[in-house]
């Protein structure tokens, strides 16, 4: 599974530009599915019949974090917007990787007392991109304005732990992709991979329209609590199981998919984490209030460093999302909550 | 009208703010209303898919429906630490000012367990600790029974038991919005003394204080020529700007952009018509209330927002005049028998 | 183009009567089909040579207050519609209600400050109606009412200022466009929505009723060139042309309709520019989580949105529209 993550997490596709992504997780199914369809927003929704009345639909958001380049100066330096919840901080030291080429992050300061003050109160404000170019012309020749580009990083394989970029949420799209190569559903399987949820859980307010799922479960990144003065309020751990999440900010999970999720997990004996995030939100929030209502609830994987460019989790942490959501696409009492 | 209604209001105002229901949990509040609803005749109730509880008088056509959500704010616990030590995070806005010393009831796979958010005694404070703005990052729960059934994920609520504040009013847990809810099962039974023609649901809904809301995916299925919802405000409360509403002066009549000013003109003539006192609130850009999502739902949908004032919103103990539920259910119930017209 | 008699017009968000009526009157007889929705949207549709539905939208309605409380002293309180900053109210001239009363919101005499007395918040701030009691306030005005800056536009040359060009603008741009009797390509639906400013809130309302399989916002928006503002986080510029938004808060703009747009200015040799800043949310985001719709964000430039007076060059009007009206004969490619 490590070779699909890497693919999925190497391929550059931010919110609102996810082509790439959606061709290649396209073809990464090739097999495993019944159908799929494309709809207006780009959304790309998947499909594999069962064999009883009922539907299951398992979601993850192609897109990931970026910036957009939005104006070039006179000398051929980059101005920047962010794309999603992508943090200045994270751009210091770093490079962007737009289609044509790299660029490094450069902030601004007259004086060095003037340079420790921006970096101290960073925005997007007092930072530029630089790729090299010696004039305007040929900057924008390159990257002209309204050009997306994502973290310039590499996949790591470290053991238990892998590391790359995008792992939100590339990580739920291996998931998803996983679950329909090695399962054989009892229920309609759906598989929705969804456009622009780190701008404004976009594409999910209307993935689940036409499909009317029983039971909608989103696979996202998670926090975690196990680092140096980590979060001291929550307990997530990397390689203690996905986790199964009470409420984020944005949704409270339904609680009997919550019983349900954890009453397979027990029986089959798959470690599992219960998960109250304290800030953020999932696009379970956006399915759940899809038309006249969904079940719906998300399950997670704890990560580190989420949008950084080096975001980690641990390999059976995944492995083991995989092997709960199989059970739970396989059981028959899975919609009868 | 039909001989000697006695419902008993009190008492059910009593049962449902004693019951737990945090968003997302709400279902033994949902049975409770269930029950008292299974009692009145002339209506038909179901649980929809997302837990809220609906109730329909048939009739042909507007179609008018009355949202109350039943959920209360609530807690959830997120870690243990050390010995009975838990922390723990919220549902709905809290002040974290209000839960200190308050003793919390916890739902646990085992039954109700017992604890109490701590505070460092005085004598060991330091000049920071006493300065300190508190958040919930520096709370925590000591469970002093049963803390091993304790574990993360379990719900809390408050453990206040509710009781008669001088006869006129009723103090307890989750008034917000066990008021109202008490309010519409109320005029479900006035609605009986009337002939109704038109097609009416009462929708007790879910996860308003936190969550998605159940009640704009039941406006959705609805899809109602009307839509009533009933919250609560903040009563006997001074707000720069605003004007001053007090408990026992009768229902608040809410406006603004969210609510149709058609409705309004109506819901208020027909106050005064009847005599129900009434106050009216103004709304800027936001009620903060199921309304804001209901009038937006598929083609728009016309909205009125009436509210309760209440005393100490979203604290241990809050207070409202029965009176007031009392006199918006007559409002209510004679607004929907004459069509809201 | 009526950017004049529309921005003289009082419209806060939720009391746009007054800007549907005006609209009303001007292009129902030049569509095929026009209604109000129950929300007070106003649609009106022209048909084209191709099914697929293409919905054009601008809001109707502009920033402005409600009546919030009546002071003892016949002082009325206010709370605001929408985002404003307070420090653009002082010292403003107001209309409140159906019945226009007028008002002066005040502001300290200069005289009378001991040094600098910061930001007002709008608890602070109240309407002079010219009465001194309650009872006297109560007779012209009441809770509920709108409160809109008063009118105050004044077209000169090049160059218009006045109050609510976000986003009569827009809306002038639509009615300019269906004068000008232009066949479009696609079944068109020109949308006039309501609360905007509020969050968004009218036209996911209109785009349910359509279910366009593309829309097109046409906004007034933020520029910041001025020189207390650095050049490098301007949004835009006055005389550069309209303004075509790659992305903003909450929303991705669809990739083919931007690339078709900025096509379509090249090819006419319209003058166009590419929004520099994402901050703001437009109603493109709330039709696209509604039904589904790629949609996009062109609007005209503006100095000083939000506030009574606001700034718009009557070329980058002209290009707008001249750039709206090659694009709706074409197929989106």
């Amino acid at each position: 599974m490590k070779e699909l993550i890497k693919k999925l997490t190497t391929t550059p596709s931010p919110s609102g530009r996810e082509e790439k992504i959606k061709q290649t997780i396209l073809e990464e199914l090739q097999g495993y599915i019944d159908g799929y369809k494309i709809d207006k927003l780009g959304n790309l929704i998947v499909w594999k019949k069962g064999k009883k009345e009922g539907k299951i639909l398992l979601d993850a958001h192609m897109d990931e974090i970026g910036v957009l380049a939005t104006y070039i100066d006179e000398k051929g330096f980059i101005r920047i917007e962010p794309i999603g919840g992508i943090s200045p901080y994270n751009l210091l030291g770093s490079s962007i990787q737009f289609p044509e080429i790299e660029g490094f992050v450069g902030v601004e300061g007259e004086t060095s007392e003037e340079m420790a003050k921006n970096i101290k109160n960073l925005d997007f404000d007092k930072i530029f991109i630089d790729i090299g170019a010696k004039s305007k012309e040929e900057a924008e020749r390159l990257v002209p304005p309204g050009t997306f580009g994502v973290y310039s990083s590499s996949f790591r394989d470290l053991g238990d732990r892998i590391v790359s970029k995008a792992m939100d949420d590339r990580i739920g799209c291996a998931i998803i992709i996983e679950v329909f190569k090695r399962s054989t559903p009892i229920y309609d399987l759906y598989g929705s991979f969804s456009v622009q949820e780190e701008v404004g859980l976009v594409g999910a307010s209307v993935v689940a329209f036409d499909i009317q799922p029983d039971v909608a479960i989103a696979v996202d990144v998670t926090a975690h609590s196990d680092t140096p003065k980590g979060l001291k309020r929550i307990s997530l751990e990397l390689g203690k199981g996905p986790a199964i999440k009470i409420k984020d900010s944005a949704s409270i999970s339904d609680r009997r998919l919550v019983e349900k999720l954890k009453y397979l997990a027990e029986k089959n004996q798959i470690p599992y984490q219960i998960e109250i995030l304290l800030r953020g939100g999932t696009n379970a929030a956006v399915l759940q209030r899809t038309k006249a209502g969904i079940i719906a609830g998300t399950l997670s994987i704890p990560t580190r460093y989420v949008h950084s460019p080096h975001e980690m989790v641990d390999i059976m942490d995944v492995e083991n999302a995989v092997n709960l959501l199989k059970i739970f696409v396989e059981s028959e009492e899975s919609i009868n909550l | 009208m039909k001989g000697g209604l006695r419902v008993d209001i009190k008492n059910i105002l009593k049962n449902l703010s004693n019951l737990d229901g945090p968003s997302g949990y709400e279902h033994k509040v949902i049975e409770y209303i269930k029950s008292e609803v299974e009692k009145i005749p002339n209506t038909t109730s179901y649980i929809d898919n997302q837990g809220n509880l609906i109730v329909k008088r048939g009739g042909k056509g507007k179609k008018i429906a009355l949202f109350a959500h039943t959920d209360e704010i609530g807690f959830v616990i997120t870690k243990k630490e050390f010995n009975n030590y838990f922390r723990f995070h919220t549902f709905g806005g809290i002040d974290p000012k209000v839960v200190i010393s308050q003793r919390l009831r916890i739902h646990t796979k085992n039954g109700i367990a017992y604890g109490v958010v701590g505070m460092l005694e005085p004598h060991l404070q330091t000049e920071e600790i006493r300065q300190r703005v508190l958040t919930f990052d520096d709370l925590f729960i000591d469970v002093v029974e049963n803390s091993e059934y304790v574990s993360i994920g379990d719900l809390a609520t408050f453990s206040s038991e509710a009781f008669e504040l001088n006869e006129k009013y009723i103090a307890g847990k989750a008034l917000d919005n066990r008021a109202s809810c008490t309010s519409l099962i109320y005029t479900l039974h006035l609605l009986n003394q009337y002939v109704v023609e038109n097609e009416v649901y009462f929708v007790f809904s879910v996860r308003e204080e936190d969550g998605t809301s159940g009640a704009s995916t039941s406006a959705y299925h609805i899809n109602p020529d009307l839509a009533i919802v009933l919250d609560v405000t903040h009563g006997d409360i001074s707000r720069p700007g605003y004007p001053k509403i007090e408990t026992g002066k009768g229902p608040v009549l809410d406006i603004g952009p969210m609510v149709d000013y058609n409705y309004f003109e109506k819901v208020k003539n027909t106050a005064e018509k009847i005599s129900v006192n009434y106050q009216i609130e103004p709304n800027g850009d936001h009620s903060h209330t199921d309304t804001d999502r209901i009038q937006i739902t598929r083609e728009g949908i016309p909205t009125l927002l009436i509210s309760i004032p209440l005393r100490y919103m979203h604290t241990p103990y809050e207070v409202v005049n029965i009176r007031d539920i009392e006199e918006t259910a007559r409002l209510l119930s004679y607004f929907i028998a004459i069509g809201g017209e | 183009m009526l950017l004049k008699e529309l921005s003289d017009l009082c419209g806060v968000s939720g009391f746009e009567q007054e800007v549907r009526n005006f609209i009303k009157e001007k292009i129902k007889d030049k569509v095929d089909d026009i209604k109000e929705d129950k929300l007070g949207n106003l649609i009106a549709f022209k048909k084209g040579k191709n099914n697929k539905k293409l919905m054009l939208s601008a809001h109707m309605d502009e920033v402005g207050f409600i009546v919030s409380n009546i002071e003892e002293d016949g002082k009325i309180s206010i709370i605001p519609l929408g985002s404003i900053d307070p420090r653009v109210v002082l010292g403003k001239k107001v209309v409140i209600g159906e019945k226009k009363v007028t008002g002066i919101i005040g502001s300290k005499p200069v005289h009378l400050m001991t040094g600098y007395e910061g930001v007002s918040s709008f608890e602070n701030i109240k309407v002079d109606i010219g009465v001194s009691k309650k009872q006297e306030a109560e007779n012209k005005v009441k809770i509920g009412d709108f409160v809109s800056f008063a009118p105050n536009a004044i077209l000169h040359k090049d160059w218009i200022s006045g109050k609510a060009l976000d986003d009569r603008g827009g809306c002038s741009i639509l009615i300019d466009l269906i004068e000008a009797n232009i066949e479009p390509f696609y079944n068109t639906y020109f949308t006039f929505v309501i609360q905007e400013e509020t969050g968004l809130r009218g036209s996911g309302v209109a785009a349910s009723q359509i279910d366009p399989d593309y829309a097109i916002v046409i906004e007034t928006t933020t520029s910041g060139d001025n020189p207390e503002f650095p050049e490098a986080r301007r949004s835009s510029e006055l005389g550069k042309g309209p303004v075509i938004t790659p992305a903003h808060k909450g929303y991705v703009n669809n990739e083919k309709l931007f690339n078709f747009a900025i096509k379509v200015a090249q090819e006419n040799n319209i003058p166009y520019q590419i929004k520099r800043r994402t901050v703001g949310g437009t109603d493109a985001a709330r039709i696209a989580i509604t039904t589904g719709t790629p949609s996009l964000v062109i609007s005209i430039p503006s100095r000083y949105i939000h506030s009574p007076m606001c700034v718009v060059n009557l070329q980058d009007y002209q290009n707008t529209f001249k750039l709206l009206s090659n694009i709706i004969t074409k197929e989106v490619k």
